[in-house]
């Protein structure tokens, strides 16, 4: 690009280079303010100052004025610097499992690139279900849901970002700027959260809401019966999500023959299937096969850095070829907002938040549902869903007894919108993931991602007021 | 005649350079011979005179010695004047042992600089017809490095002589009117130096090269169409006009205007080489564009007489109040190109009017010309390029793409 002269008066252009040193400012002033509020009762100094962080964070990450790692970085910084956590602690928070999973993921997506195996994986999925550009967004949008269902969603978004990731260049979609890459990556996300929730495999927060509610009243959900439960939800999620896939942002191109053709071509020049594709194919398949079954015990990102290992010790791929591929901003966003995360929750910050609410609005069990599954969309947006249900689901029980009502109700009020976080790439992997590609900005998946959260959220509570009754949900 | 002006160093510096100075003092006449002799007048007005030599013969005025200092006279009343001097830093070599002179002249406020010698139009015959040849004189292929111009430029600034490198470059058949060569020379004086770079180059094909002139740090830039009267400009700037073309000088003055800020897009109109009516059309034409016209007086080369006749200060001075006139009418910032003593700047046409003497007008005088309203200048100027300019400095792609093209290559 060569240089461009803006000739808008020069006043304005002041006042538009000046709006970054004010923006700063006048946060500077409002955090200030925030964390020199008097304390109102049951919120402790550092769950107050959790609070304003947590506020900072997310109007820079949603503005984007900085980078989002290093928005991440600051959090980091001013958690132990405001006395929310030790300095020992914070630090050791950013050595979370879900970060080394990103990391271990991108460095997977890197090896399936450099292989070359994914150009061959996006042709068999174009060849079979990319007739034009809508049908193939959706199909990816129904692979990632489906494969959801089966298997951790964040393990689908994994195995499927290398893929898409050359479905979008082999159609010379411009990063940031073209609508199709970004629905490209809109759908796998969505898939992947959407089809997440749909059972007890999509990930480990349904056992943990489980294995909670069976501790304090003895009490269980079993798969059938929560799969039974949500399925109407998830199918409607894939209805609403379909259609606006569709409509969201207006498709640039007519066809995705070119990629078509681009795959191929590359492929033709790549001769047969050589070893190392064939290895690598194979890893893979035993990467996903393990994320599977032995995912629950030996943990995804143990799985995943495991692949990484056998990888490298067959020299399947050389450092050098992955490092591009390795999104740091990602892994340190990641890792900074799960920090900031932990700090809201060990503070009592989140807990405050969750009584204050509950307190003020649970007037009776339709209210309790509504608020929770509310409270949960929200705080699983800033919060690791384990911790969110971590948090919500020992103050649902008591709130239960309260009213008479069923533990289990409760359980799923938070279990199940705990897995819908739609809008911030910090809720989620596949959120992550799709941010890192750089085809959509955070701004954007926010914006999509408010839709489909209020839609989840009114869906949710038709879902428990008009269909759990038919399932005897809210029994007597 | 000369006795009307003597006391007006407006008219007095117009006067000057179209009769020249005579000089009893063979150490002056010899030292400025070729490049004539910078003398300060009252009101801190720098002239350029041509002194001793043929042209000079019969000119009303002599320079006398008086006491310590010098004077003006016309044999009936005279003037104190102050003779400009040779900057010490003439006399120094660079480490590559190129005299220092040879790379920099000072003319006022200006540190003129020609980092290459040769006009291509010389090859080709179609030279402009006025051309003294300075450009060629050295050969062709006589290129300063960056490193022999930045020495220039540090003793420049050490010795606080002048506040505008003024960089040039004759023709050269490439798209870019000479402003790729120019590149590296500008960035480096730009990277190394606080101070204000003005250039002067050819009209580029293409307007982005307007558009990087100015990004990479020219604070002005000059495309000299030097005469305004089409088929006059024909016959005086054949290669110009051949090569290059009076409707793209003019579009490019045009579109610079837009680019650069008010005042600092100039081009030159030699007073002498077509008729007063027609500088005058010219100053309208460029004043309009918002460009500034410049009017240096033709000073006749040796066996080149061309100038139109007969050339009084009488007949030229209206044209230099128009000039004052109509860019203080246009409301065109005068304060750029300013204190040259080879040419009368719009400013220098208040002493005409006598509105130099206005006490708003001295103090504004002295802020540009201190060292506070040079760094000012430098400043404004820079964050003016930092408002404007969007995307990397790189050369315009040379296929296309994109950019404003209006006005483009149209001749
Ligand atoms: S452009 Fe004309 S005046 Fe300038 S050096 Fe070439 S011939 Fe001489």
């Amino acid at each position: 690009m060569g240089v461009e002269i803006d000739r808008r008066p020069l006043w304005l252009l002041l006042i538009i280079k000046a709006a970054r040193p004010i923006f700063f400012a006048t946060l500077a002033v409002i955090f200030y303010y925030l964390v020199v509020l008097p304390l109102p009762e049951g919120l402790s100094a550092p769950g107050r100052n959790a609070i304003a962080i947590f506020i900072l964070c997310l109007v820079l990450w949603v503005s984007n004025v900085l980078p989002l790692a290093i928005t991440s970085l600051f959090a980091i910084v001013l958690v132990p610097l405001l006395g929310v956590l030790s300095r020992k602690e914070t630090y050791s928070i950013f050595g979370n499992e879900a970060v080394f999973f990103i990391l271990g993921a991108f460095i997977l997506a890197g090896a399936v690139m450099n292989s070359g195996i994914s150009n061959r994986l996006s042709l068999g999925i174009m060849t079979r279900f990319g007739g034009e550009p809508r049908r193939l967004v959706l199909s990816i949008f129904f692979l990632a849901a489906i494969l959801s269902f089966f298997m951790s969603e964040h393990a689908v978004a994994a195995m499927l970002f290398p893929i898409v990731f050359e479905i979008a260049k082999g159609l010379g979609l411009r990063p940031g700027k073209s609508n199709y890459g970004k629905l490209l990556f809109l759908a796998l996300a969505w898939g992947c959260v959407i089809g997440g929730v749909a059972t007890f495999l999509g990930g480990a927060r349904v056992p943990l809401a489980v294995g909670i509610l069976n501790e304090s009243t003895g009490l269980t959900i079993n798969f059938l019966t929560y799969t039974l439960a949500v399925i109407p939800l998830v199918l409607v999620m894939m209805v609403v999500a379909s259609f606006l896939l569709l409509r969201i942002f207006p498709i640039e191109i007519t066809d995705v023959s070119r990629a078509h053709t681009l795959l191929y071509a590359r492929i033709q020049s790549m001769g047969k299937v050589s070893v190392r594709e064939y290895s690598v194919g194979f890893i893979l398949i035993a990467t996903v096969l393990s994320w599977m079954f032995l995912g629950e015990h030996v943990g995804l990102a143990s799985i995943a850095l495991a692949a990484v290992v056998v990888l490298f010790v067959f020299k399947l791929v050389k450092w050098k070829d992955i490092e591009e591929y390795v999104n740091w901003g990602i892994v340190l966003m990641y890792g900074g907002a799960i920090t900031l995360g932990t700090a809201l929750e060990r503070s009592g910050a989140a807990e405050w938040v969750a009584t204050r609410t509950i307190g003020e609005w649970g007037t009776s069990p339709v209210a309790v549902i509504a608020i929770f599954s509310l409270l949960t969309l929200l705080l699983t947006e800033g919060i690791s869903n384990a911790a969110v249900i971590a948090i919500l689901l020992p103050i649902g029980i008591g709130i239960a007894g309260k009213f008479n009502m069923d533990p289990t109700l409760v359980t799923y009020a938070i279990a199940i919108p705990a897995g819908l976080a739609f809008s911030l790439p910090m809720s989620t992997p596949a959120n992550a993931i799709a941010v890192s590609s750089h085809y959509i900005t955070v701004r954007e998946l926010i914006k999509s991602g408010l839709i489909m959260s209020v839609t989840a959220w009114i869906v949710f509570n038709l879902v428990a007021n008009y269909y759990w009754p038919l399932l005897g949900l809210w029994g007597n | 005649m000369g006795t009307n002006y003597l006391q007006n160093p407006g008219t007095l510096k117009i006067d000057l350079m179209l009769q020249g100075l005579r000089s009893t003092d063979r150490s002056i006449t010899d030292s400025s011979e070729n490049s004539g002799l910078d003398i300060v007048l009252p009101g801190g007005i720098r002239v350029n005179v041509p002194c001793g030599g043929v042209f000079t013969r019969n000119s009303p005025y002599e320079l006398i010695k008086t006491g310590k200092g010098y004077a003006v006279t016309d044999g009936d009343d005279s003037i104190k004047v102050t003779l400009a001097g040779n900057p010490a830093f003439y006399s120094r070599q660079t480490k590559s042992g190129v005299r220092f002179s040879d790379i920099a002249t000072v003319h006022g406020s200006y540190v003129v600089i020609t980092p290459q010698s040769g006009c291509e139009f010389f090859e080709e015959g179609i030279e402009c017809t006025y051309c003294a040849g300075n450009f060629d004189k050295d050969g062709p292929g006589r290129v300063f490095s960056i490193d022999d111009i930045l020495e220039v430029v540090e003793a420049v600034k050490k010795e606080k002589i002048a506040g505008i490198i003024y960089l040039s470059i004759g023709f050269s058949k490439g798209s870019d009117g000479g402003i790729q060569f120019l590149t590296p020379y500008i960035e480096a004086i730009k990277k190394f130096f606080n101070v204000l770079v003005a250039v002067e180059a050819l009209p580029p094909k293409r307007n982005q090269w307007i558009d990087h002139t100015y990004a990479i740090g020219a604070d002005s830039i000059l495309y000299n169409i030097e005469i305004f009267d089409k088929e006059l400009f024909e016959v005086i700037c054949p290669g110009r006009s051949k090569l290059i073309g009076r409707n793209r000088y003019l579009n490019a003055l045009k579109y610079a205007a837009t680019v650069f800020p008010s005042g600092t897009v100039a081009s030159h109109l030699i007073v002498g080489l077509e008729p007063p009516g027609s500088t005058r059309m010219g100053i309208d034409y460029l004043t309009d564009m918002g460009v500034v016209p410049i009017l240096p007086i033709y000073r006749p080369a040796a066996g080149r007489a061309l100038r139109i006749e007969p050339l009084t200060t009488e007949i030229i001075l209206p044209v230099y109040r128009h000039l004052y006139k109509t860019v203080r009418d246009r409301k065109i910032n005068m304060n750029w190109v300013r204190d040259i003593s080879v040419i009368t700047t719009p400013i220098e046409g208040r002493a005409l009017f006598g509105d130099g003497d206005k006490e708003g007008s001295k103090f504004f005088e002295s802020f540009y010309k201190s060292r506070l309203g040079r760094k000012t200048a430098w400043g404004l100027s820079t964050l003016r390029r930092k408002l404007r300019v969007k995307g990397a400095a790189g050369p315009p792609d040379e296929t296309g793409g994109s950019g404003a093209k209006s006005g483009e290559g149209d001749d």
